[in-house]
Order: structure tokens, then C-alpha cells, then sequence
């Protein structure tokens, strides 16, 4: 598995890498496309976000998500990619 | 403005090839790929479509000249996004730099899809364009020149390395 850009956030990249392997290959590629693994997803993704600010690059990440965003998904009435702006912006 | 592009056959079905394309790293031909993070993530419920945001971390030697001309560092950024659909069997992944990137804009597209002609083979197409900004015109041409070496070097680079990966997946079983 690849590090994570947050040392401390290994841990929590592997297990969800972890999942999220199994699930792409095992249901995703079989057709059933539900997600899973959230809840690994969203501790792994707060660790990042914490690093990525720690290292001052939030900025730059928004900055490329104002000019192609990162498409939402359809019928979701609230966008991951809002959560993380806000987070960006807000913080 | 310099482009690059290659193309490959991997002598693997699409579905392994884009099971282990997250699983590229770490690998020894690509040192320079010190971390991978996914930003974001989600499955398109009407299209099935995954797609992921992934924020991707460089440690690459730079020379010198050009440090001192782009007041670079070492640590780079770039951000990926992929797109998979798994019923057409396409995996498309676009990517560019997020630093340095008022000096110079490189941009990728990756996509693999399943030979027409043999469904145990999957074929790879890539395409760089690099581009130098206006305030260093003068050193465009050089610089320009400079990152399409690098580009290609590691392009190749990375293809072996991920033909390692798989070998090594698809030996241990890891992947079926």
C-alpha cells in the first residue's frame, strides 16, 4: 500500500484501502455498485484533510477545484466535495 | 507547448488491470511517488460510474538552474482525477501539477480499456502536454524540454513498474 501524505493517517489509509480493494473487485466490478466502506473513509479523510491544511496546501487544492471541480455526484442532495470546501473555506 | 504520447498493451484482462491501478504504489521504478491520498470518492448511482479525486505526492531530484529560476521545492503536488465505468470496461484518469503550476502547467490523461480484439488484454493510451507560462518565455523552450524528459523517463518508467505490480498481484493471487 502507498503512504499517506499524513504519516499519522497511515493506519487508517491501509484499512480502508483495505475495504475498499475487496469491494472494488469483489462487488464493484460484478456490478453491484453500492458504496461501501464510509465510515473508514470518512476517519482516513478527516486525517488527510487535517495534514493537507498542516501543510498549507489546502489552498492550492481549492484554488484547482474552482477552476474544474470535481463532479458531484447526481441525486446527492449534499456533496462530499461542499464538505471539503467548507472545510477549506470555513475552518 | 511539447506533447507526449504512448501506448501499450497490458497482457491482462481490464478488470485486473484496473484493480491493481490502485494499487500502483509504492513500486521501485517510482521512487518519486512518495504518498497517495483520495480526496474524494463516489459511485454515480445512475451511470454506476466511479469517480475519485486523489491528491498525489512527488519527491523528485530538480536541478539546481531550475530551482533557482522557478524557486521550486523538491515536493511536488498534483491532483488526479479518475473516472471508471465499469460496464463499458474504461478507466480514464486525467491528471496535472498543482505546484509550481504559475511556471508551468503539465497535464495527463491515462486510459485503459479492454482489447477489441483479445478481452484478455487491456490497451493503455497516455498523453502529456506541457506548457510554460508567458513570464519565462525565455526559458520556455528549455524548460519545456526538460520536463518531457522527465515526463517520458518516468512514463516508461512507470509503465515497467506497474507491469511489476501486476506480475506480482496476479502471482500471489491477491488479485483473482
Amino acid at each position: 500500500m502507498s503512504q499517506s501524505i499524513g504519516t499519522n493517517c497511515n493506519d487508517l489509509k491501509i484499512e480502508y484501502d483495505k475495504c475498499f480493494n475487496k469491494w472494488y473487485s469483489e462487488k464493484f466490478l460484478k456490478g453491484d455498485v453500492r458504496p461501501e466502506c464510509k465510515e473508514l473513509f470518512e476517519a482516513y479523510r478527516a486525517c488527510v484533510l487535517d495534514a493537507v491544511k498542516k501543510k498549507k496546501i489546502d489552498k492550492i487544492i481549492s484554488d484547482a477545484r474552482k477552476d474544474d471541480p470535481f463532479p458531484a455526484a447526481a441525486n446527492s442532495p449534499s456533496s462530499p466535495l461542499e464538505d471539503i470546501n467548507k472545510h477549506y473555506h470555513h475552518e | 507547448m511539447k506533447f507526449f504520447e504512448t501506448s501499450h498493451i497490458f497482457r491482462y484482462p481490464w478488470s485486473h488491470v484496473s484493480a491493481a491501478n490502485w494499487r500502483k504504489y509504492p513500486n521501485d521504478n517510482c521512487p518519486h511517488v512518495i504518498a497517495v491520498d483520495v480526496l474524494d470518492r463516489h459511485v454515480d448511482p445512475i451511470t454506476g460510474i466511479l469517480r475519485t479525486e486523489r491528491l498525489i505526492t512527488c519527491q523528485q531530484n530538480i536541478p539546481k538552474w531550475i530551482l533557482s529560476l522557478c524557486g521550486g521545492s523538491t515536493v511536488s503536488y498534483a491532483r488526479e482525477i479518475s473516472e471508471i465505468d465499469p460496464s463499458n470496461k474504461v478507466l480514464r484518469m486525467t491528471s496535472y501539477n498543482l505546484s509550481m503550476n504559475h511556471l508551468v502547467n503539465i497535464s495527463e490523461t491515462v486510459t485503459y480499456t479492454e482489447d477489441p480484439v483479445d478481452s484478455s488484454k487491456t490497451l493503455f493510451q497516455q498523453e502529456a502536454r506541457i506548457k510554460c507560462g508567458e513570464s519565462i518565455s525565455k526559458f520556455a523552450n528549455y524548460l519545456e524540454d526538460f520536463f518531457i524528459a522527465r515526463f517520458r523517463d518516468n512514463a516508461a518508467k512507470g509503465r515497467q513498474g506497474f507491469e511489476n505490480v501486476l506480475d506480482r498481484l496476479l502471482g500471489q493471487g491477491e488479485i483473482a
